[in-house]
């Protein structure tokens, strides 16, 4: 009874861990619904964490021409990451109104929201800014030597 | 008991005065009555404080902007700033042609710069800056705009209209107070 006490609670602090890690850089939250008639209806939460741990599977190939335009503006991302993840929550960044379209882009808990809502479909993507800073670096360490 | 009231009196008041001040934004409303679209943009201030000293592109380097150009050898652009802005409240330049009037002028300790396209758009150009924002622009050497230090300047001017923009089609309004929405 006591090993069984034992395992249980190493089982159940190893499931604490990998939760608290996985969810360390916060959760993608992806919701698409489509209009019509058989439409897609989609929407799905993932752990942000999955992006820059995918991106290093992925062969630095892929990656080289997007790192060396990137590089250069790498501490301009960084600054205007640090700066968006200090501006208040529900701080309305950009908002474009026509009389078909919505777009509005938000920043809320700390991750970035795009909202479109047109006729035919509405888009909600929120990314949280850890996960943008870690894929973004992610893609930028792929650079070659010069 | 009666000894802590004053030190809660001080305690209070400090955290008053040592409370961050509120964040401040630019903001950008653009208005299309003919298409109907409406455009709002809202940059928290410190935002654009941090990103634009890490740009270092073109002529932009450390917050400040080139104007390499421009022969400014003998002029000293913060004096003569300075010497505007003690002299009085007056109109300084007018041009008007047939197309369009300039007005620059200083009111209320701002510059004021006023543009009347008399041609097909009817476009109405009205720009008014602080002193304070004026004086952070010109505060880098003669060949150079110092964009940092204006910023840093608007977070202590009050709240303002920048710009507004007004023509046929549309209305453009800058401006920066401490609300994070556009309305």
């Amino acid at each position: 009874m006591l090993l069984f006490g034992k395992i249980a609670m190493g089982t159940l602090g190893t499931v604490a861990l990998a939760g608290a890690v996985i969810s360390s850089e916060g959760f993608i939250h992806v919701k698409v619904h489509e209009s019509q008639p058989n439409g897609t209806h989609l929407s799905f939460v993932v752990p942000a964490m999955i992006v820059p741990v995918t991106l290093k599977f992925v062969p630095h190939k892929y990656f080289e021409e997007p790192a060396r335009q990137i590089g250069p503006w790498l501490p301009v991302v960084d600054a205007a990451l640090s700066g968006l993840s200090d501006c208040a929550d529900g701080t309305t960044l950009v908002e474009v109104t026509d009389p078909n379209q919505h777009v509005s882009v938000v920043k809320s808990g700390g991750a970035i929201t795009v909202d479109v809502q047109d006729p035919d479909e509405t888009v909600h993507v929120a990314v949280p800014l850890r996960a943008m800073r870690s894929a973004i670096h992610e893609i930028a360490s792929s650079a070659g030597p010069s | 008991m009666k000894p802590i009231l004053p030190a809660l009196a001080v305690l209070c008041v400090g955290t008053i005065a040592l409370a961050a001040p509120p964040e401040r934004y630019l903001h950008v409303r653009v208005d299309s009555p003919s298409s109907g679209e409406k455009v709002r943009v809202n940059i928290p201030l410190s935002l654009a404080e941090k990103v634009i000293p890490a740009i270092h592109q073109g002529p932009l380097h450390d917050g400040k902007v080139s104007v390499g150009n421009m022969d400014a050898n003998c002029v000293d652009f913060p004096a003569l700033v300075n010497a505007v802005k003690d002299a009085p409240d007056g109109e300084y330049v007018t041009v008007q042609d047939h197309d369009e009037d300039v007005r620059v002028a200083k009111m209320s300790g701002k510059m004021v710069v006023h543009v009347t396209d008399r041609g097909g758009d009817k476009e109405r150009v009205e720009i008014t800056i602080p002193w304070e924002v004026a004086q952070a622009l010109a505060s880098a050497n003669g060949k150079e705009i110092d964009v940092l230090a204006a910023i840093r300047a608007l977070e202590n001017a009050g709240d303002t209209t920048l710009v507004t923009v007004t023509d046929n089609d549309e209305t453009v309004r800058v401006w920066i107070d401490a609300k994070n929405t556009s309305e």
